[in-house]
């Protein structure tokens, strides 16, 4: 209340900014960039009116930032409540053994595998793009056709990370942005570089996109090693059991080794360890996969 | 009565019905609008006295938007920033129906209560 009204859109902004202090970054950019939007239409729309008597107005029409603030604080908390029903509380008395199996009703470990499996593809395509957009820009640079090209690239890297952000939402859950980061008034060719360049978004982004590569290469091999492994020691009993019960036609015997692997007790050995080792593959894919959603949201929103 | 409680109560009030303003403003229009333009044509439907601030408008868009109930996307305009416009979906529809039929009830009921008719 005690805070000058804001006489610029920048000022506004940035009094907005200030007012949700400490809410959800992805919250934040979404609500300034709508702000923006209004903003910037309701100048257009009143050519001639000096910028500041237009803010002025603002306060009464469009809201003051403390109000708009709240609104979107308001708005946040409801919606999360409606369309994110809380993930059935586990008792307290549960034990560790239904804590550990408990990851099999939770859709957001499949999901977290699915995306390490996923992430070799995205990672080699990302790391594609960003260092061969950077060395086009940079290349030719010394050519005025290096500028349009440097345009492109950073505005479809911020496309890419946008819809990176919304995979990682749906599947941990993290709240990312639902909207881009506001391009702001249009400047000179120069001024729009200057400002992509001085972003340090910029440059968080692009290593974002290049660490996946590693990344992605990493997170494959978990997920297919512990797949592969998990579902080999389960099918061991029934690989035993094949030539005693007639399945297995093949004219070379199936080796054990170690032997006592083929006995019973060893069947049930197996089959245990396998779906230790699947469990603990989702768990793994859960929790690297949420560290994961979190370092991005570093790296591509803050 | 001082000014503050009146506004508080209409605050109050707005929190369920801009969602369903909202929808009805969309199911209206035969083509996507953009915030700004919605914003406006509230206002002006209410002769220039905001019952809301225009700024509210958005964050309820956009949740809608994250419900399924709305589509938008953003094209580039001639005359300043780029817009994002929306359009209600068919679920979209189907929860303005439903509100619809709560808002008739809930106003009918209000209205019998405060005019003490005994029915």
């Amino acid at each position: 209340m005690s805070r000058p009204a804001p006489r610029s859109i920048k000022e506004y902004l940035t009094a907005l900014r200030a007012a949700l202090e400490g809410q959800d970054p992805a919250l934040i950019q979404d609500a300034l960039y709508d702000a923006q939007e209004y903003l910037q239409a309701e100048i257009a729309a009143n050519p001639g009116i000096p910028e500041a008597d237009v803010l002025e107005r603002i306060a009464g029409t469009y809201g003051r930032p403390e109000e708009i603030a709240a609104a979107y604080r308001d708005t946040e908390v409801k919606v999360t409540r409606a369309l994110r029903p809380p993930v059935s509380k586990r008792q307290a008395s549960s034990s560790p053994f239904d804590q550990f199996f408990s990851v099999y009703s939770d859709p957001r470990a499949y999901m977290s595998l699915f995306f390490m499996f996923l992430s070799l593809v995205t990672g080699t395509l990302y790391f594609t793009f960003a260092v061969t957009g950077l060395s086009l820009s940079l290349g030719l640079a010394i050519l005025i056709i290096g500028l349009p090209i440097f345009i492109v690239f950073i505005g479809m890297a911020r496309v890419i990370s946008l819809g990176e952000g919304r995979l990682l939402e749906a599947v941990t859950g993290e709240r990312m942005p639902r909207r881009p980061v506001h391009p702001g008034p249009r400047g000179s060719l120069w001024e729009r570089i200057l400002a992509m360049l001085q972003d340090a978004r910029t440059w968080t982004t692009l290593a974002y996109l290049v660490l996946m590569l590693p990344l992605g290469v990493i997170y494959f091999v978990i997920a297919t090693t512990g797949v592969s492994l998990g579902l080999a020691l389960l099918l061991v009993p029934i690989v035993g059991m094949a030539p005693r019960t007639g399945w297995w036609s093949g004219t070379e015997p199936l080796v054990f080794n170690p032997a006592w692997l083929n006995t019973p007790i060893g069947w049930v050995f197996c089959g245990i360890v396998g779906v230790v080792v699947l469990t603990a593959l989702l768990h793994v894919a859960r929790t690297v996969i949420a560290l994961h959603a979190r370092a991005a949201k570093a790296l591509l929103v803050t | 009565m001082d000014d503050s409680q009146a506004k508080k109560f209409q605050k109050e009030l707005n929190v369920g019905l801009v969602a369903l303003i909202l929808l009805a403003v969309l199911d209206r229009s035969s083509e996507p609008l953009y915030g700004y333009e919605i914003a406006k044509r509230l206002q002006q439907a209410n002769a220039g006295e905001a019952l809301f601030k225009e700024g509210t408008v958005y964050p309820v868009l956009r949740a809608l938007s994250a419900g399924g109930f709305l589509t938008s996307r953003v094209e580039p305009s001639s005359a300043g920033p780029p817009r994002r416009y929306y359009r209600i979906t068919r679920e979209g529809r189907a929860l303005l129906v439903q509100w619809s039929g709560i808002w008739t009830q809930t106003r009918d009921f209000v209205d019998r209560v405060l005019r003490g008719d005994e029915s």
